[in-house]
């Protein structure tokens, strides 16, 4: 599923929190994101990307904070850019760190809540706090937070007002992976709640284990979106390779020599590592192969399964 | 008017440097308004006061630097530093973003110059013949001038992130060399429609003082600058883009 232009709903369908139509945005001659067009409902999405690729780019747009050069950002049904009143529903975390260092967690916070116009801003800043477990440090100026503590306290000012909409640039920067777990598990309570969280990441462990869905841009352009496994399936002009760890390696890669399925072989340390440009072909032929020619299989697995391998993958192309 | 705002802008600017650069610099007028009298000389204090010490130090220089380093910094430093966007994310109008920081920019700096100017001028010329009149007259201006150049500012830092190196520009080369050598220029100089006011407020003689420019002159271009700059500041801050192409 690639670059999709979404077709109009259903009208048995609720509408997206957020369309994205065939959006562009450039810099004189730079063109940072390309005719990009997608939707997004309930659930947590990662935007995945390269440095240069677009997605901070596309994350600004997202939270109306850069005019699109051609195309639209809706979110909630209205046009994202230059509409202040929309931040009532929004919640947004910068990627960068800088929070304001003379003030405390706490009336970092509670300024948000202020700022949002709540009617008990003290009891949404407890309740903000508390949930990104910030507690203990609450009262300390923010100046004096790790850069952990930061995010954590970033999150609960963005998550202050208990936005539908949530969108998050790098929010685990920093974080150990006590507070990484935990903010993941807060990330999938909002989102079962109904909420729309789109959050962008370099970590691809991050997009992997938290996002339903992801966007993958790569220069400028929207590579591939949907589920991750989805996508690795879709790109079947992919080669894969797999790692074989075999009794005798020399003669396997002999034998597959042969083989139409087999694009390359490398033999080194110990193991083979065996390039096929038709992953099932090769599943197929392997293990009868390998009995064939008297060789024991000890171990065969994919090189290639992480979704930076897809990533690297879509980058090259 | 967002209290919020406002009192986030209050915590920013009385930043510990930041004060102690300005007390630093409030020494100068005060020391050398002693040093005139402690020493006594020869020129008429008003006079002395009018020209050199309020007209020249305060209005020329303390004034403009004062409200360079306010202004710029009321919204230009989270501007640069990225903390904007904790403001500008919020459901609110620019208007109730911008109008406070300018407030507290705009009334700091007037408070702070105020004080010296009063202290300086009193220091020097309390008691002297037109010495009150003198000192009355700087101090209304320096109020009228603070709100003017802050409004310029905070415009700048809107408008460049270069805004201090464009202010100082303007302060040191706009006001000091260019409306000095083409007089037509002087009506496009907050401090010389300072001293107008300074002047019209005073009613002195004229060797005493004697400003260049008219007072209802000052009176309109002072008006003039400060709402086209908060309109533009506004309107800017309303259309301001936070990106990066990454």
């Amino acid at each position: 599923m690639t670059a999709p232009v979404p077709p109009p709903p259903p009208a048995n369908v609720p509408a997206p929190a957020i369309e994205v139509l065939k959006v562009s945005k450039w810099y004189g001659n730079v063109v940072a994101v390309n005719d990009i067009s997608f939707s997004l409902g309930a659930g947590i999405t990662g935007l995945l990307g390269p440095n240069g690729a677009g997605t901070s780019t596309m994350l600004h747009m997202l939270a109306g904070f850069l005019r699109p050069s051609a195309g639209a950002v809706r979110v909630l049904g209205q046009d994202a850019w230059h509409n202040p009143s929309l931040y009532a529903h929004i919640g947004l975390v910068p990627e960068r760190e800088a929070v304001y260092p003379f003030l405390t967690g706490w009336e970092f916070v509670r300024l948000s809540a202020q700022l949002h116009g709540l009617p008990d801003p003290e009891a949404a800043t407890r309740r903000a706090i508390a949930e990104v477990d910030l507690s203990t440090a609450q009262d300390r100026a923010t100046g004096g937070y790790s850069k952990g503590m930061k995010q954590r306290v970033k999150i609960a000012a963005a998550i202050v007002h208990d936005p539908r909409i949530l969108i998050l640039d790098e929010p685990f920067n920093g974080a150990d992976p006590r507070q990484r777990l935990h903010m993941m598990g807060m990330l999938r309570r909002m989102a079962a709640e109904g909420r729309t969280i789109v959050f962008s990441s370099h970590i691809l462990e991050e997009v992997e284990r938290l996002a339903e869905d992801v966007l993958v841009i790569v220069t400028g352009r929207l590579a591939a979106s949907g589920d991750f496994r989805e996508i690795r399936r879709l790109m079947t002009d992919r080669p894969h390779t797999f790692n074989v760890r075999s009794s005798d390696n020399r003669r396997l890669a002999a034998a597959l020599v042969g083989i139409p399925a087999v694009t390359g072989l490398d033999l080194e340390d110990g193991r083979l590592a065996v390039r096929s440009s038709d992953f099932g072909a090769l599943t197929r032929v392997l293990a009868p192969l390998a009995r064939d020619s008297g060789v024991s299989l000890f171990e065969v697995l994919p090189a290639d399964e992480s979704l930076e391998s897809v990533f690297s993958y879509l980058v090259k192309r | 008017m967002s209290m919020p705002v406002a009192w986030l802008t209050l915590r920013q600017l009385l930043g510990a440097k930041r004060t102690l650069l300005l007390i630093a610099a409030a020494l100068l007028p005060i020391t050398l308004a002693l040093v005139f009298r402690l020493t006594g000389p020869e020129v008429e204090p008003a006079r002395f006061v009018a020209r050199t010490l309020l007209g020249r130090l305060v209005v020329g220089t303390m004034l403009p630097l004062s409200a360079l380093v306010l202004g710029t910094a009321a919204i230009g430093s989270e501007i640069e530093d990225g903390t904007a966007v904790y403001l500008l994310s919020k459901p609110l109008p620019r208007r109730v973003i911008l109008l406070p920081k300018l407030a507290v920019s705009a009334g700091l700096t007037l408070i702070f110059m105020v004080v010296v100017t009063l202290a300086a001028g009193l220091i020097a010329a309390g008691g002297e013949p037109d010495g009150g009149a003198v000192v009355a007259g700087f101090a209304v201006a320096v109020a009228a001038g603070a709100v003017v150049y802050s409004a310029l500012f905070v415009m700048l830092s809107v408008y460049t992130t270069r805004a201090f190196i464009a202010g100082l520009i303007y302060v040191f080369l706009w006001e000091q060399v260019v409306t000095r050598i083409f007089t037509g220029t002087r009506i496009l100089s907050v401090r010389q429609a300072t001293l107008a006011i300074a002047d019209g407020v005073a009613n002195v003689s004229s060797t005493v003082f004697d400003a260049d420019l008219a007072t209802w002159k000052a009176l309109v271009m002072m008006a003039a600058v400060t709402t086209i700059a908060t309109i533009y500041a506004i309107r800017r801050l309303s259309r301001f883009e936070i990106g990066e192409t990454s």
